[in-house]
This record gives structure tokens, C-alpha cells and sequence, in this order.
């Protein structure tokens, strides 16, 4: 919690002890799920013998139990993260048992006198020995000024990470200390603008970066992981989000296609070309993809949840699909993001339509997003009938009727899903296909400023 | 390659560097009791101590070519977009769950090299992954928002670890500057050295405050700045756009009746609001209806900034002064706050039908937008900050309704309730309507005496051509419906004749077997067509049976 209290902080560097020599090197590895890798790479002047070298400038967010130094001769005693704050209660409760100077100004004179007191408690108020008396400190109201003689040891502004090695010889070696951190994290953002003529795509893809670890990355070289290491539960506090009902998949056929980024076991590896600065609290964003004119397909779906009636007519969904494929598509794999869908208005300027998540996708699959609902295109779903054909059997007729207030005809994939697997169509106006025991398909077209209807009869258990 | 012309994009950064900031001098004071006396109108400047010398430096990076500011924006262009889980009904000025795609032209000025330029006076509400910045040649190395924001609790944060110059005012109003440095702001508390010792902010009782100089490229309101390289010294005018979120639009409808209740007339405001602290002047304003897909989003880290909370040691005495004052925010503002405004603005109601002059060229002009429709406000207008605006959508007359009340009970459970009204009506351009009516409130005037009366208000969905418009008109206590197990009875008190629709809800299997007026069918219910003369009762019986074929 402490470290959630530095993200106001500001730059650190090295302030007392600066082992931090001009030769420092910065890289960072950047995961998806809000967690990095930082390798702080710096020359350190050791005397022989044991001692103890603070590192103020880590992650406010570090996980102090994956830190770990190596450096050329020199065995580790001991590693300590101390997150005991500074502040002025933290001060007093410290000078408990030690002598402080109090400052009196008389307010008539302007005379000022000094004395030494002695802190004897900090409970809800501080009281002090001041010679033989004992006073509670301020308790008049009047101004008395406190002055410490010194900040004690291990009281900090930040948490710092402090390791006690044993130093062979003397002397200045390169050290790595490397750290796991939660906080920083990246993800992809696409911009993807349609050209309705043609039926065409630009897609450009950004990777956005972004840091609340309480510190700033100085002239960092930055690895970017698509993908996400599995972390023990308890390292790295997750909150429990409710994600809300199973959204729509994307994905509608995986690729099987391989592209020349650089991989790591699983994962795609994105480099930053140059070293860059991650400054606290920064968004940033970089350049990964840039395509022209990739074919895309517009059409609608409607999906019916369960076999029930809707009293008002619902939107379909307007969806677009394309593929990330080399020959006709994007011809990239996509790491995870959110694809921003823009259409050109009557004077030619792009307007948002819409968004859709994408999960990481593999070269050569096909995408399908939805961005919305369709103002013009609407689906009633009626529940025309229920039957009971014996003390478990259940006959619903359904009617979907399909309007198109566009002056176009549509094509709407019309969807009734809650099946269970048990349901079985006995009869239909059209023929449809049952793409999972789950959900049964009709591929409906609506001609330009009119109706369509389907009709089915489902024989379900309950 | 089937025509598709592509270019990957390698990921390329730009040298960075902290570079040297156009020198801003700041001087913040803040203390309790803290009065401008003349001890401090006298407070020679060059008594600061400067904060620059600690500033941090890093290996070897050159520096940047130019860091400029972006010129004002010119041809500003807003879009908004309304609330996307709001189906229905009007805007709610607190909270403004829209949205907006803005996007702006500004000259920028390059020099040879890596330039930083940073625009300034963007919308607070800004999602900056969104943002897109086209018009530069050989592109952008990267796009940063800086999340933090000139505050006093960031200025200290910053100075942490630099040298300051402390304030006090003894109580005999002499001012005593000391140079000190910050050691600590954690938790709220502040703790700093000087030559005398160790000492905590505003704990002694006296009137305690830094004095900060130095540089700081903190900025007053988020900006995005973009590193773009340039071979050359050139001028280029770019457009930047992104979506900001606190904007919100509805359509408020006003619906006037005819004496006879037979026809109506419509007319309708596009009412958008703006809850940022930016304004939009002279903007080509768009609203676009329709429900588009946003994603939750991860929340980009953002720190609006606060007072220096100057927390002190432990002390529990009557005597206690405040533990730290309440500063006048210098961050920006939230975007919810907007209760104050909405107390000052002018109501959003319907307005009067009165404003039927409205002429054509001053109504919103409607397209569509892939799946969406787009009403575009056909001058440039302002949309100032906390600004709630209204254009006109749409003027109707002589639309044929007709008023039709009815029930919704369940087959065979006793009940007694008032009738629902509906004023309904078909969006056809036969009915002088055949046009998209986007969702919002409808507003029903009566006239009497050449007074108008409001009849009802209720809540609209978005409606297409052609579909069927149903104006909610509440509860008519004149039109009692009771229910029993087998019979329902509907009593009109009125003058008047009425048509009745009765729809029941039958338990799953279940179906009318028997009654003593025609049924029919809605959406897979039965319901019951009934003229109900005026001043009598009908009463409707049935039987229902539950049986497995």
C-alpha cells in the first residue's frame, strides 16, 4: 500500500550513499500483465569488507524477493526492503527516549529561547521532559518549533532496497541488480480506418506503455513480451475484477501462419529500436504496424440468448471482419489491444464507430469485431408458441422477424444461442446450420427498406 | 499480395533527454493564517534558492533538437457520442457518460533533427492511446501523455531532495526565510533539514510555507507531446484527434397535441453538454446516435494533483489548528464536478413549440455514418467548457397518433390497476415522420384556453424508419382494470370512447381454450382488441388450459 502512495512521487536518483556511477544502464522488459522486468546495470565502488549499498532509485512497486545483485566478487549477506516512510509522526515516534531542541519565540519580544527536552510519549499527543517539567507539546496552542538533530537510520522518503555484501577487495565492478515490478505495463492499440467503397482497411497498430511504479526509466532500453508469465498467486496483488458476461469471440478462425518477429519460447518479443525515457505516471506510445488496403467485410449478427421474446425490436450488431494472414490480410500477428474502427462522414473526415478487444492473435487468422449497433437493422425475436409435449418435452415456435430500414439490402447472421445441446429444430422456414450443440445459425437476407422472417420450431428438455 | 500495399513499421524511440524547459519561475506559498504583509511584497526574488542545479541527469543522450509547443487550435471539429449502456432518456448533466472524437489542426514548427512538440489545452477527459496525429512527414517516434500535473503536492514531490527556502512568519509578523532542504513528502507529511536541524511543515504552529525555484515542465492541464524526427527546419500544420470522454448528447422532443387528440405536432433539440474545462470555439459540431462498442480500458495513470496535506506528528489537544488547509486546486478539475454548473445553466427541458420558426438552415443535417446517423450542426459554433447547448433537430406537424390504453396482467391472478396510456404512432413518411428519431425524452403538451398544459414525459428509444413509435402517456386513473381469476373488467370514466388493449401473460404450455370476446396474438401473447364506450364497463372472461398434447 505504501508504494500506491508514492505515485505522486517525483524523479529519484541516488542521494546519500551515490553508488550510482555516471556508467548506469537501464533496460526493461515489459510484460502484459502489469509486470516488468528491470535489470539496472551499474559501475559500484566497493571498499573491502562488509557493507551496505542502498538502491533508492528501484520501482516504488518492487517485489523486494525477486531483487537480486551480481556482481564480480562479492558474496550477498543480506537483502532488506525498507518501506518505513519518513514523515514527521515517523520522526517523533523515533526521538522517543532522545533529546530535541524546542524553539519558543515570545510573541511581545520576538525573544527567542532554546531548550532541550527529552520525548518521553508519542500517544495522541507528545509529551516531553524539559528539564525537570513535563509538558505536552503545543498543547497552549502556542507556536513551539521541534528540531531533530538528524533523521533517523532507516526512515526513508521512498522504500529502498538495501543489500549488506561482503567485498573481496576494493575497488569499482559492474554490478546488475535485477527486479521484478508490477506497474508497468503495455498493451496494443490499433486504429483502423474503413473505406465503405472498396471495402478496404488501414490498420495501424501502436504499442501504448504505461508506468505508475512510482519511478522514472531513465534512457531505458525496453523490451516489450506479448504474453503474460504465470505469477503465483500472493506475489503480485490481483484484483478480483467480474468481467461481466463471456463477450463475443473475436476470433473466428486461429492462423496458422508464422511471421519473422523475434520470439521467445511462446511469446513475440517487440524491441524498441532506440533507448527511451519511461517517465512516472507516462502513457506512451510507438509505432509497430502500418497497413494499407486490406480487404475487410461489413456485415451484421444478431444473437437471441435464450428462446424468449423481445416486446421492442433489437439492434443487430454491425461487425467487420478481415484477416491477419500474409497474402490477404494484415499479414502481422496481433499482440492484445483495442482496435478503433473509423469511417469517413459525407466531408470526408474520419469519425469513430466503435471498438472491439482483441486476445493475442496469430498470423493468418480471421478477425471478426463488432462495433456497435445498427441504427436501421433490427431483429424481433417471439416466442410464437410453447408447447408442452410431455412432462419434460417443450416444443417453443419462435418467429425472428428482420427489418432493414437502409436504403441497401443486408445480410444478417442470425444467431439463437441457449440450446444446450438438447434442443433439436423440427422445423424451419429456412434451412440452418448448428454451429455448436449450443447455438444454431441462419444466414438472412433482408432486401433495402424491408422484412425478412424466420420461423423454427426447437424441441427442448425442461 | 492482392493489392495490398503495406509497410511494417519498425519500432523505432528517439533519443531521450531532459532537455532544457523554457524557464518558468515559480513561487508558490502556501501556510496557514497566510497573509501577503509586506514582509513578503518585499521579498527581494533573488533571495530563491535555485532547484535546477539538482536536477537528474543521465548517460549520454544528446540533446533534443527542439522541444516547441504546438500552435492553437484551428479548425476544431467535435463529435459527441452518447452514454453507450443509456438506451433511452435524456442526459444527466452530473454525469456525463459520453464521449467525444476531437479533433484539431495546429501549426508546428520543426527543427532539423529529434524535435519534442507538446499540445497544450487539450480536453481533460483525454484517452490518450487514442490519440492520432497525422500531417508529419516521416512520421512519429512516439507519443507521450504526461500523467502528472502542476499541483502543490507535485511540486514538492519534485523538489524532494532539493534545496528550498523556507517561509515563516513569527507571530510578531516578521518573515524569516531559511534555506533548507525537503527530505521527505511521504504520507502526506512533509520533513526538511536546514542548518539548525530536522523539522516537519506546519508543526510548529507558525505560518510555514516553501518557496520553490527553479524550472519545471509540469503543465497546468494533461499534455500530449509527440518526438518527431525531421531531416529539415519546416513548418507543418497538423491534425491531432482523440477521444475524451465527459461529453453526453440526447434528443429532447416535444410532442404538441391536437384539440382532438387525434394528430400531433413534433419538434425536437439536439442537446449536448461538454462537463470538460475546455472549450471548443468555433468547432463544426457532429452528434452521432447509435450504440458503439467501448471497451472498459485499462485506466491510463493520472495524477490530478492536490494541496500539500503537511500531515504532523501525533497530537490530540482542543487546541489543535487544522492539520493542513484546504488549497484552491491548481489541477485541473474533475469532470464529474459539475453540480454547480448545472445550477447555473438554463434548463435542458423541451422548449416551447413557440420556437418553430427554427428554419431549416439552422436544424441539424442528418447522414449516415456506416451504422450510425450522424446530425451535423450546420454552422461553426462554440462549445465552451461546462456548457450544456441546444440546436434544433427536427419540426413536424400533423402527425396522425392515436391514444390507446391497456393492461399487462397475468392469466388468472386477482388485480386492480389503472390503465397504462399510449400515444401511438408509425415513423412513416406518410405520417409527415420517415426519418431517424434518435433516443431521448419526449415531452406531451396539451392546449387549454391557448395555454400549454404538459400532458406526460417519458423516455424514447432510438427508432428507424418505419418502425412503430410508441409515446408512453402513464397511468389514467379513469381506465380501472380488475382482474380475477377468469374475468378481467374495464371501466371508462371518460366522455369518450377508448380503445383498450388487454395482454395476458399465461404460465409456459398454457393457451386461451375459451372466451367471450375475439383473441389475438402480440409478440406470442394473447391479447384482447376492446372498444370500451364511454362511461361503461367491459368485461372480458376466459378460460386458459395447461395440458400435454
Amino acid at each position: 500500500m505504501h508504494a500506491r502512495l508514492l505515485i505522486a512521487g517525483g524523479f529519484l536518483w541516488l542521494g546519500l550513499q551515490s553508488y550510482a556511477a555516471a556508467e548506469r544502464s537501464l533496460s526493461v522488459t515489459i510484460y502484459n500483465d502489469d509486470l516488468a522486468l528491470v535489470q539496472d546495470r551499474r559501475d559500484i565502488d566497493l571498499k573491502g569488507g562488509r557493507q551496505r549499498i542502498e538502491f533508492q532509485d528501484v520501482s516504488a512497486q518492487i517485489r523486494p524477493e525477486t531483487a537480486s545483485l551480481t556482481a564480480g566478487d562479492i558474496s550477498i549477506v543480506e537483502q532488506n526492503f525498507d518501506f518505513d516512510l519518513l514523515t514527521p509522526a515517523k520522526l517523533m515516534e523515533k526521538a522517543v527516549g532522545h533529546e530535541v531542541t524546542i524553539v519558543r519565540v515570545n510573541p511581545a519580544t520576538g525573544a527567542e529561547t532554546r531548550e532541550q527536552a527529552e520525548v518521553l510519549a508519542t500517544n495522541g499527543g507528545v509529551v516531553l521532559k524539559i528539564g525537570q517539567r513535563i509538558e505536552v507539546l503545543r498543547d497552549d496552542g502556542l507556536p513551539v518549533r521541534v528540531i531533530f538533530d538528524k533523521v533517523p537510520e532507516n526512515l526513508r522518503a521512498r522504500p529502498t532496497l538495501s543489500v549488506t555484501v561482503i567485498g573481496a577487495h576494493a575497488g569499482t565492478r559492474p554490478a546488475t541488480l535485477s527486479y521484478l515490478t508490477p506497474g508497468l505495463g503495455w498493451r496494443a492499440d490499433y486504429v483502423a480506418l474503413y473505406d465503405e467503397g472498396n471495402g478496404k482497411i488501414d490498420v495501424q497498430g501502436w504499442v501504448t506503455l504505461s508506468n505508475s511504479s512510482g519511478v522514472t526509466y531513465d534512457n531505458a532500453q525496453t523490451l516489450l513480451v506479448a504474453g503474460s508469465p504465470a505469477q503465483i498467486e500472493g506475489g503480485v496483488r490481483q484484483p478480483m475484477v467480474y468481467r461481466g458476461p463471456q463477450p463475443r469471440a473475436t476470433l473466428q478462425q486461429a492462423g496458422t501462419e508464422s511471421g519473422d518477429r523475434e520470439r521467445l519460447g511462446d511469446y513475440y518479443l517487440y524491441p524498441l529500436a532506440d533507448r527511451t525515457t519511461i517517465a512516472n505516471l507516462q502513457t506512451k506510445q510507438v509505432s509497430f504496424l502500418d497497413v494499407h488496403g486490406v480487404p475487410a467485410e461489413h456485415g451484421y449478427e444478431f444473437r437471441n440468448r435464450w428462446l424468449g421474446t423481445a416486446e421492442t425490436p433489437q439492434s443487430a450488431r454491425s461487425i467487420y471482419s478481415f484477416s491477419t494472414s500474409a497474402h490477404a490480410g494484415l499479414g502481422d500477428q496481433l499482440p492484445a489491444g483495442v482496435l478503433r474502427f473509423y469511417l469517413r462522414d459525407k466531408r470526408g473526415d474520419p469519425q469513430f464507430i466503435g471498438e472491439s478487444r482483441i486476445d493475442h492473435t496469430p498470423m493468418g487468422s480471421t478477425l471478426s469485431l463488432a462495433t456497435g449497433d445498427a441504427f436501421d437493422v433490427k431483429v424481433r425475436a417471439v416466442v410464437e408458441k410453447r408447447t408442452r409435449l410431455s412432462t419434460f418435452d417443450w416444443r417453443s415456435d419462435m418467429r425472428y422477424e428482420l427489418s432493414n430500414a437502409r436504403p441497401l439490402p443486408v445480410t444478417v447472421k442470425l444467431l439463437q444461442e441457449g440450446l444446450w445441446g438438447d434442443a433439436r429444430i423440427t422445423a424451419e422456414s429456412r434451412k440452418s446450420t448448428r454451429r455448436s450443440a449450443e447455438a444454431a445459425e441462419w444466414t438472412v437476407s433482408v432486401p433495402a427498406n424491408g422484412k425478412a422472417t424466420v420461423t423454427a420450431s426447437f424441441d427442448t428438455r425442461y | 499480395m492482392h493489392g495490398a500495399s503495406k509497410r511494417r513499421a519498425g519500432l523505432r524511440v528517439g533519443h531521450s533527454r531532459f532537455r532544457a524547459v523554457p524557464a518558468l519561475v515559480l513561487a508558490v506559498a502556501i501556510g496557514p493564517n497566510f497573509a501577503p504583509g509586506p514582509a513578503i511584497a518585499d521579498a527581494p526574488a533573488a533571495a530563491a534558492v535555485p532547484v535546477a542545479a539538482a536536477a537528474p541527469t543521465a548517460a549520454g543522450v544528446p540533446a533534443l533538437a527542439a522541444d516547441t509547443v504546438a500552435g492553437s487550435p484551428t479548425a476544431l471539429s467535435l463529435t459527441v457520442y452518447r452514454a453507450p449502456e443509456r438506451s433511452a432518456g435524456s442526459i444527466d448533466l452530473d454525469r456525463l457518460g459520453g464521449f467525444a472524437l476531437i479533433s484539431e489542426t495546429r501549426t508546428v514548427h520543426l527543427l532539423a533533427g529529434v524535435n519534442r512538440v507538446r499540445f497544450e489545452g487539450v480536453a481533460d477527459g483525454i484517452e490518450p492511446a487514442s490519440a492520432m496525429v497525422t500531417g508529419l512527414d516521416q512520421g512519429v517516434i512516439e507519443k507521450n501523455r504526461e500523467g502528472r500535473v502542476l499541483s502543490p503536492a507535485a511540486l514538492v514531490a519534485a523538489a524532494v531532495g532539493r534545496s528550498v527556502t523556507l517561509l515563516r512568519t513569527e507571530k510578531s509578523g516578521k518573515l524569516t526565510r531559511t534555506a533548507g532542504t525537503i527530505r521527505s513528502d511521504a504520507q502526506g507529511g512533509v520533513v526538511f533539514d536546514t542548518a539548525q536541524g530536522v523539522e516537519a511543515l506546519r508543526c510548529s504552529g507558525l505560518p510555514e510555507t516553501f518557496s520553490f525555484t527553479g524550472v519545471t515542465d509540469l503543465a497546468a492541464t494533461p499534455t500530449l507531446s509527440v518526438r518527431v524526427r525531421s531531416s529539415r527546419p519546416v513548418t507543418r500544420t497538423v491534425t491531432l484527434a482523440y477521444l475524451a470522454g465527459g461529453f453526453d448528447w440526447a434528443a429532447d422532443y416535444s410532442a404538441g397535441l391536437s384539440a382532438d387528440g387525434k394528430s400531433m405536432d413534433l419538434g425536437a433539440w439536439v442537446t449536448l453538454a461538454n462537463g470538460n474545462g475546455t472549450g471548443f470555439p468555433d468547432a463544426h459540431t457532429q452528434v452521432v446516435a447509435g450504440r458503439v462498442n467501448r471497451e472498459s480500458g485499462e485506466v491510463e495513470p493520472l495524477d490530478r494533483g492536490g494541496p500539500i496535506l503537511a500531515q504532523c506528528w501525533p497530537r490530540g489537544s482542543t487546541s489543535d489548528p487544522p492539520q493542513y488547509l484546504q488549497m484552491a486546486r491548481a489541477a485541473v478539475q474533475g469532470i464529474g464536478q459539475t453540480r454547480a454548473f448545472k445550477l447555473m445553466m438554463p434548463a435542458s427541458a423541451p422548449a416551447p413549440l413557440e420556437e418553430d420558426m427554427v428554419t431549416a438552415a439552422h436544424r441539424v443535417e442528418q447522414e449516415t455514418l456506416g451504422d450510425l446517423k450522424l446530425y451535423r450542426v450546420p454552422e461553426e459554433t462554440t462549445v465552451a467548457a461546462r456548457q450544456s447547448k441546444q440546436v434544433r433537430l427536427l419540426d413536424r406537424s400533423a402527425i396522425p397518433v392515436s391514444f390507446v390504453y391497456g393492461a399487462d396482467l397475468a392469466a388468472g391472478e386477482a388485480s386492480q390497476t389503472a390503465a397504462t396510456a399510449l400515444l401511438r404512432t408509425m415513423n412513416t413518411r406518410a405520417n409527415h415522420l420517415g426519418l431517424p428519431l434518435p433516443s431521448g425524452r419526449i415531452a406531451v403538451f396539451s392546449l387549454r384556453d391557448g395555454q400549454r398544459l404538459l400532458r406526460h414525459e417519458s423516455d424514447l428509444h432510438d427508432l428507424a424508419v418505419d418502425e412503430e413509435v410508441e409515446i408512453g402517456m402513464g397511468e389514467s386513473p379513469d381506465v380501472q382494470v380488475v382482474a380475477d381469476k377468469d374475468s378481467v373488467a374495464v371501466s371508462n370514466a371518460r366522455a369518450a370512447a377508448i380503445q383498450f388493449e388487454l395482454r395476458l401473460r399465461l404460465p409456459p404450455g398454457a393457451r386461451i381454450v375459451r372466451a367471450d370476446h375475439p383473441v389475438g396474438a402480440k409478440n406470442g401473447r394473447p391479447i384482447f382488441r376492446l372498444s370500451i364506450p364511454a362511461r361503461k364497463t367491459v368485461t372480458v372472461r376466459y378460460q386458459t388450459r395447461a395440458k400435454v398434447r
